[in-house]
C-alpha cells in the first residue's frame, strides 16, 4: 500500500486546505442586504460560523409588521456548534496530509461534500421557516415566500439580495485544494 | 474641363460653409468648473445627495432658539430650543428640560459662541446666553440639543456675552443692564453708587456637562455690549464695549449719547484668575467678586467714539476694532501699543477706580469711509480683511486693518446688525462667505402683514469684490451667527446603549410598571408602532392610576434606527415629550384629573404610526 501514499505536493494542498477552513472562521460565510426607498443605504445580516452581525434588531423590528419571529442568536443553535465542525475538518485535513492517505482524502472529500450540501439545505430550511411561519394577526397579510439562497428577491418595499461572504469563498478554495490531489493522483 | 474643375470647387466650398454654418461648434469649451463664471444660482444651489459646506447657527433672539442653517444654500435644517419651550421637540416638558428652563418661558438669545480649541473652533460645544432672564446655555453639538442652563446672580441681561477664550478656559457674560448686586432694591437716585454692572467668568465642566460660575467682577454702572476674546499675542486679554459712561438713569437715548466718548474695557482675564486664586475677591452671595476699585489690577479703560457696538479682535490678535455707533469712523487699537502704554503707566487718570489709557497712546489708524455711517460689527476673511456693517447706510464696507485703505462696499437690504463670515472670528477665518444678518426686510419676500421676517443675505467673499449671491428669510432674530465648516461636527445619529442608565429598558419584555405608595414609575419602551409600559399585562400600552398620584414615565426609544424619534403626549394633560432614537426620557406630572385620557406618539414614525396609541387612566378618588 505504500504506492498508495499522497505526493508531497498532493500532501501540502490537503494541508493547506485545513488551513483555509480555519482562517474562514474569521469571516462571514453568508449574508443578505435589504435596500428601501427610506434605506438606500441598505441594511444587512451578516453571518459568521458563530455569530450574527449587522442590523438585527432594526430588521427584527420592520419584519414583525408581516408578522416574522424575531430572529437572534439564540434562534440558530448551528452558530454554537458549526465552528467546532469546522475545526474538526480541518485537523482531520491536517492529519490526512500528515499521514498522506489516499483513503483519507477520498473521506475528506465525501464528508466536505456531505457537509456542504447540508449547511445549504439547513439555510434554505431556516429561510423556509422564517418566510413561511408568519403571525396571521400581523399588520401587513404578505403571502408566504422563500427568499433565495443566491441572488436578489422583493418583499413589500424591500428588495433583499443573498450572497455568500468571503469565508465561502474561502471554504471553496479549500474544497479545490482537495480536489487538485484527486486530479494529480488519479491512475494513469 | 477648367471649367467644371471650378465649379467643381466652388459647389464643394459652398457645401462647406453650409455645412460649417449649420454644424459646426462656435461656442467655447465649457467653464463650469471654472468658479468665477458660476452664476449666483449655481453658487447657492446645493442638489440632492450633496450637502452645504458649512453650518450657520444664527441665534434666534427673543425666540430663545437657535437656528441651523446651511451655507451656501441658506436652507434653514433645523430649530434647536434653548431659553424657551418648543412643542416640536417636548423641550420644557420632559423632566431634564423643564427643570433647566426653571420655569422661564422665554428667552433672548443674542450672541452664541463655539467652543475653541487654540482659538480655532473645534465643533464639539456652543454656548449661548440669555438676555432676558440672565442665563447661560451650552449646547452638545454631538446631538444638537442642550445639556446644562445656569442662571447667574447679580446680574441682569448679558448682553455683552458670550465670548469664549483661546481654549474655552472661560466663557465671559458682561452685562447691558447694571443693578444692585443681588438684585435688592435701590432708589436710582442711589446709581452711581448702588448700581454695577457686573461680569460674570463661566467655566464649563466638559465631563460632567455642568456649566459655573467660577467669579464675577463688579464693573461700575454701565451698560456694556459687545465684546471679544483676544487670539496669539493678546490671548490672555479681551475687549468689552460700554455705553452710558454717563450713568444716566432714564431716557437713556438723549442721556446716555452726551458724552463724546465712552470706554472700551480691556482686561487681562489670567490676572484676575490669578487675584482669585489669592483670595483678593469678597464674597457676595456666595460669588467670589472682584471690586476693581478695591482689588486693583488687570483691568484698564479706553476711550472711544460715544455708543460703540462691537468690538472685534483681527484673527492675528494684534489689533481690536471698535468704532461708535452713530459716528462715521472705525478705529483700529493696538494691543501692544496699550501693553506699552499698561507697562509704562501712562495713565490719563482713572473712572470708578479704573485706569484710563491715553486714546492717542493705543489708537493704530482710523478709518472713515465715505458718507459710510453706523458701523456695528466686523468679521474677517482669509487674507485679514475686514468686513464691517454699517447699520445706518445699509451695507457692507470691506477694508485692510493694516492700511486702513477701503476696499469694497456692498448694499444690503436693510439695515445689518452683525454680520457672520466663514469661522470669521477664528485666528484663521477662511473667507468665502459672509452672510449679513439684517433687521429689516421690508419689501424683500412675499408680504405675510405687517410683521415682517429678518433676512439673512449671503455674500460672496471670494474675490476682491463682494457680491450678494442669496437672500433668505428668517425668523426674529438673529443677532449673531456663528459659522463653522461642516466636517468639524461629528453627530451621533442614535444615542449609544447605556446599561449603566437607570430607567432604560432595552428588552421589551422588561417594561414594567412599579409603584411606591402614590407614586408610580413607568419604565417603558416606545418602537414602530407601539408603546409598551407593561409587558405582561392584558393590555400592555396603557398606564393605570390613581387620582393624585404622582407619575414617572421613563421612555426608551427601542429603534436605534436614524431618523426614526418617537414622541409621547398624553391628551389634555398638556404633555408631550421627544424620545430620540436609542435614547431614554422622562417625563413628570401628577394625575390631578381623572378620568380617561388617550395617549400617542406625536413624531410621525412609521406607517402604523396612527396606531402608536394606548391609554392613560385616572381612577377617581372614594
Amino acid at each position: 500500500m505504500a504506492a498508495a501514499k499522497l505526493s508531497v505536493l498532493s500532501a501540502a494542498l490537503v494541508g493547506a486546505a485545513g488551513g483555509l477552513l480555519l482562517l474562514s472562521l474569521a469571516f462571514p460565510w453568508w449574508g443578505m442586504n435589504f435596500i428601501a426607498p427610506q434605506y438606500p443605504e441598505g441594511l444587512e445580516i451578516v453571518v459568521y460560523p458563530n455569530k450574527l452581525e449587522g442590523d438585527i434588531e432594526i430588521i427584527n423590528g420592520l419584519n414583525h409588521y408581516i408578522g416574522m419571529k424575531p430572529f437572534s442568536e439564540e434562534s440558530f443553535p448551528e452558530l454554537g456548534y458549526l465552528s467546532y465542525i469546522v475545526i474538526a475538518m480541518a485537523i482531520a485535513a491536517f492529519i490526512v496530509a500528515l499521514t498522506r492517505s489516499k483513503s483519507g482524502l477520498y473521506v475528506l472529500i465525501a464528508v466536505f461534500l456531505i457537509g456542504g450540501a447540508l449547511g445549504i439545505y439547513d439555510i434554505h430550511r431556516w429561510l423556509v421557516d422564517f418566510g413561511t411561519n408568519l403571525n396571521d394577526s400581523a399588520p401587513i397579510d404578505i403571502e408566504p415566500f422563500v427568499p433565495p439562497i443566491f441572488g436578489e428577491n422583493r418583499i413589500a418595499n424591500f428588495t433583499t439580495f443573498s450572497y455568500f461572504a468571503t469565508g465561502a469563498y474561502i471554504v471553496g478554495v479549500a474544497f479545490v485544494c482537495l480536489l487538485v490531489p484527486l486530479w494529480k493522483e488519479r491512475k494513469k | 474641363m477648367k471649367k467644371k474643375v471650378i465649379s467643381a470647387l466652388s459647389g464643394l466650398a459652398v457645401g462647406v460653409l453650409a455645412s460649417t454654418v449649420f454644424f459646426g461648434n462656435f461656442s467655447t469649451p465649457d467653464t463650469v468648473s471654472n468658479a468665477s463664471a458660476k452664476t449666483d444660482a449655481e453658487k447657492v444651489y446645493v442638489p440632492f445627495g450633496e450637502k452645504d459646506e458649512y453650518y450657520l447657527f444664527a441665534s434666534g433672539g427673543h425666540s430663545g432658539q437657535m437656528f441651523i442653517y446651511g451655507v451656501p444654500s441658506m436652507r434653514r435644517i433645523r430649530t434647536v430650543p434653548v431659553f424657551s419651550p418648543d412643542s416640536a421637540t417636548g423641550y420644557g416638558w420632559d423632566a431634564h428640560s423643564k427643570k433647566m428652563l426653571g420655569g422661564y418661558t422665554w428667552g433672548d438669545l443674542h450672541h452664541p459662541a463655539f467652543s475653541e480649541t487654540n482659538g480655532e473652533y473645534d465643533g464639539k460645544y456652543m454656548f449661548a446666553t440669555d438676555v432676558a432672564n440672565s442665563r447661560a446655555a451650552v449646547m452638545d453639538l454631538k446631538t444638537f440639543t442642550v445639556k446644562d442652563i445656569i442662571e447667574v446672580p447679580n446680574t441682569s441681561g448679558p448682553h455683552c456675552a458670550a465670548f469664549v477664550t483661546e481654549n474655552t478656559e472661560y466663557l465671559f457674560l458682561p452685562t447691558r443692564f447694571s443693578v444692585p448686586l443681588g438684585h435688592q432694591y435701590a432708589s436710582l437716585d442711589e446709581y452711581s453708587e448702588k448700581y454695577r454692572g457686573v461680569m460674570s467668568a463661566v467655566t464649563f465642566n466638559e465631563k460632567a456637562q455642568k456649566l459655573h460660575i467660577a467669579y464675577q467682577v463688579a464693573l461700575p454702572p454701565w451698560s456694556y455690549d459687545l465684546s471679544d476674546a483676544g487670539k496669539k499675542i493678546s490671548k490672555d486679554w479681551a475687549v468689552l464695549t460700554t455705553y452710558n459712561t454717563e450713568e444716566a438713569t432714564t431716557n437713556l437715548e438723549i442721556n446716555a449719547s452726551q458724552e463724546d466718548r465712552d470706554f472700551i474695557v480691556l482686561f487681562n482675564w489670567k490676572e484676575l484668575e490669578n487675584m482669585v486664586k489669592e483670595g483678593k475677591y469678597d464674597n457676595v452671595g456666595g460669588q467670589k467678586m472682584i471690586f476693581p476699585e478695591k482689588h486693583k489690577g488687570g483691568i484698564y479703560l479706553v476711550p472711544v467714539a460715544k455708543s460703540p457696538h462691537g468690538v472685534d479682535v483681527t484673527p492675528d490678535g494684534k489689533y481690536f476694532i471698535a468704532s461708535g455707533k452713530l459716528a462715521p469712523l472705525l478705529t483700529v487699537f493696538s494691543f501692544e501699543k496699550a501693553f506699552q502704554a499698561i507697562e509704562k503707566k501712562e495713565f490719563a487718570g482713572e473712572r470708578n477706580g479704573i485706569p484710563i489709557l491715553k486714546y492717542e497712546s493705543v489708537m493704530e489708524r482710523e478709518v472713515n469711509p465715505e458718507n459710510a455711517l453706523g458701523p456695528l460689527h466686523t468679521q474677517f476673511d482669509d487674507k485679514g480683511m475686514a468686513y464691517t456693517t454699517m447699520f445706518i447706510s445699509s451695507e457692507v464696507v470691506k477694508w485692510n486693518p493694516e492700511t486702513g485703505e477701503v476696499l469694497d462696499r456692498v448694499p444690503v437690504q436693510y439695515s445689518p446688525g452683525h454680520a457672520v463670515a466663514a469661522e470669521g472670528d477664528t485666528v484663521s477665518p477662511d473667507g468665502k462667505y459672509l452672510v449679513s444678518l439684517n433687521k429689516l426686510a421690508k419689501d424683500s419676500y412675499l408680504s405675510v402683514g405687517p410683521s415682517h421676517p429678518e433676512s439673512m443675505q449671503l455674500i460672496d467673499i471670494s474675490g476682491e469684490k463682494m457680491k450678494v449671491i442669496q437672500s433668505s428669510p428668517v425668523d426674529p432674530e438673529p443677532h449673531y451667527g456663528q459659522m463653522i465648516k461642516a466636517d468639524k461636527i461629528k453627530t451621533v445619529e442614535v444615542y449609544p446603549k447605556d446599561e449603566n442608565h437607570p430607567n432604560a429598558v432595552y428588552n421589551q419584555k422588561d417594561a414594567r410598571i412599579v409603584r411606591k405608595g402614590n407614586e408610580v414609575h413607568v419604565y417603558g419602551i416606545a418602537m414602530r408602532s407601539k408603546f409598551i409600559f407593561d409587558a405582561n399585562a392584558k393590555r400592555p400600552d396603557v398606564i393605570e392610576v390613581n387620582e393624585g398620584d404622582k407619575v414617572v414615565v421613563h421612555l426608551t426609544n427601542l429603534d436605534f434606527d436614524e431618523d426614526i424619534t418617537h414622541g409621547f403626549a398624553i391628551n389634555q394633560y398638556n404633555l408631550n415629550m421627544e424620545i430620540q432614537p436609542g435614547q431614554t426620557n422622562t417625563i413628570e406630572f401628577t394625575a390631578d384629573k381623572p378620568g380617561t385620557y388617550p395617549l400617542y406618539c406625536t413624531n410621525f414614525c412609521s406607517a402604523l404610526h396612527q396606531e402608536m396609541t394606548g391609554y392613560l387612566l385616572v381612577k377617581p378618588k372614594q
